[in-house]
């Protein structure tokens, strides 16, 4: 738009009726997607003027990287891969949501419990996971179970301390005033430790699920090589950097859908929990 | 009503800290329908013992009972005002005031109705939608207040309900509170360490003192009923002014860390 066409613009456009380009305009600027974007147009040309000046058989140009993504969704090859990893995603973080939350919630709230599991508890949150792959591969085979072990292993820690510090971090004014009206330890349960801890139990799913989708490739680049890992161990050795990248990026994809839905559902049934700090 | 007998109470010793006696041969009677203030400085026993009434905390001498039976924990006969307002913050203001009784198993139709009778009494109607977080401290103190009288209790326990208010809302509740009362006389015990608070509000007051916790008196207040719609005349008179000026005198002496008078301090000399 010229310079010259805004001042009529505004001059229709005066009082309530405020003119369609500007509303459109503080509409854009006002939306995190535009700031999204333009991070990754920023980041895609940086990264498209480093591969072309650099002319590597092993580093694919952003554009190419984008090509080979088009490609491998076009292949069905790469559907089924993704559906043979996430068999273990799916049952193994299935497995450790129902574990860690609920060994998450009895630590919370009993001190025998909280006991017994919080050094290994420690153990599991120091522990290179990477490191003890090997020794699970060893005793339970190279199938699907040691696959879903891992990811059950990866995401657990983060949901039993979320969980807990989440029931912990209830006020304790909340739970004597329920006392005082004369509620039983399960309605102190269901009515407020739950509610309570929701929310940093939803932060633990989605801290959870990304060290899930974690274990889920690890241990197929490392060990067994089916899925998403014989994808990108295939595209290496065939010297295909951009179908390589490419897939890399499917599996960010995945993630962030992942994590997208579970922030949705935290939205929903904790709403409370958004009154935040953020300034604007 | 309440009876109070020989009550005594001691926290264990923590840490380097050695026990604490809250409460030491604490025996008071609260007279039915009696408006009751409980006036003491901080450390005094006056929460542990409204907490021991409430059914919150356990006594190792003496006994509390209610119309004859003693207490083994809270009942449906109390119910509590705290003075952190206490609300569930993912709950509604209707949801908040209908808790008691959803505890107790009332249908949700049933408790709601008597929710929004409860809300349109301490003047929220229009906010029975907002969560805790979108009302002032006030609004959070009338649904706190809401939810106590909702269970219908023949005791309300206060526990310094205004203590985190500002001086006008503070004034503005307390009227309210005592329109409320003049209506329902209901038997209430309010803690407060505001002498004003405990003179305009209280039918007597009862003064506490520190290590170890003890009643040293309970003063008869002379004050007119109702005073809901004579607060500010109230709070000027002279009548009003030397009954909280000689307990004021009486929570001085007990102030454990109290200025030296000044004819008797020390000089301290100031390098010249």
């Amino acid at each position: 738009m010229s310079s010259a066409a805004s001042p009529s613009l505004q001059a229709t456009g005066g009082g309530s009726a405020r003119p369609p380009f500007a509303s459109l305009r503080s509409r854009v600027g006002a939306s995190p997607w535009t700031y999204r974007l333009l991070v990754l147009a920023v980041v895609g040309t940086i990264w498209e003027i480093y591969a072309v000046n650099l002319r590597s058989l092993l580093i694919p140009t952003f554009s190419d990287t984008l090509v080979g993504v088009v490609t491998l969704v076009q292949d069905l090859a790469t559907w089924d891969a993704f559906w043979k990893s996430n068999q273990s995603l799916l049952f193994g973080f299935s497995a450790s949501l129902v574990v860690g939350i609920l060994a998450g919630l009895a630590a919370a709230r009993f001190r025998s419990i909280e006991g017994f599991l919080d050094p290994y508890l420690n153990i599991l949150l120091v522990t290179p996971m990477a490191a003890i792959i090997p020794l699970l591969i060893m005793s339970l085979g190279i199938g699907l179970e040691s696959r879903i072990v891992i990811v059950f292993v990866f995401a657990l820690p983060v949901l039993i301390v979320n969980t807990r510090a989440g029931v912990r971090q209830v006020d304790a004014i909340l739970v004597e005033m329920s006392t005082s009206f004369g509620a039983s330890e399960r309605q102190i349960w269901r009515k407020v430790l739950l509610p309570g801890a929701l929310p940093a139990v939803m932060t633990g799913v989605r801290l959870g699920l990304g060290r899930a989708v974690t274990g889920m490739v690890v241990v197929e680049l490392l060990f067994v090589a089916v899925g998403i890992g014989n994808l990108i161990t295939t595209f290496r050795g065939s010297f295909d950097p951009d179908l390589l990248y490419g897939v890399v990026i499917l599996v960010v994809f995945e993630a962030l859908i992942l994590i997208s839905i579970v922030r949705a559902v935290e939205r929903r049934i904790a709403p409370w929990a958004h009154g935040t700090v953020l300034r604007e | 009503m309440i009876n109070i007998d020989r009550l005594s109470k001691t926290f264990p010793a923590r840490g380097d800290d050695a026990h604490v006696e809250a409460l030491k041969d604490v025996s008071l009677e609260v007279r039915e329908g009696e408006f009751l203030t409980v006036l003491g400085p901080s450390g005094c026993g006056k929460t542990t013992l409204l907490r021991i009434i409430a059914g919150l905390e356990t006594f190792e001498g003496g006994d509390v009972r209610v119309r004859g039976t003693s207490i083994s924990g809270p009942g449906p006969d109390r119910a509590m005002v705290f003075q952190s307002f206490a609300l569930l913050p993912w709950a509604s203001v209707v949801a908040n005031v209908a808790f008691g009784l959803e505890l107790r198993g009332v249908p949700k139709a049933e408790r709601e109705a008597r929710a929004h009778d409860l809300i349109e009494l301490v003047g929220l109607t229009g906010f029975e939608k907002r969560l805790p977080g979108q009302l002032s401290g006030g609004m959070q103190q009338r649904v706190g207040l809401a939810r106590a009288l909702a269970v219908d209790p023949e005791i309300l326990l206060m526990d310094e309900p205004f203590g985190a208010l500002d001086e006008q809302t503070r004034r503005l509740l307390q009227e309210e509170l005592l329109a409320i009362w003049e209506q329902s006389r209901k038997t209430v015990i309010f803690i407060t360490h505001s002498m004003e608070e405990a003179v305009l509000l209280g039918d007597r007051v009862v003064l506490m003192s520190p290590r170890p916790g003890r009643i040293v008196d309970i003063v008869d207040v002379p004050l007119a009923r109702p005073r809901a719609s004579a607060v500010d005349e109230m709070a000027g008179s002279a009548e009003f002014a030397q009954i909280t000026a000689d307990l004021w005198r009486r929570l001085r002496e007990m102030q454990l860390f109290r200025r030296p008078a000044r004819e008797s301090a020390p000089s301290i000399g100031i390098g010249v």
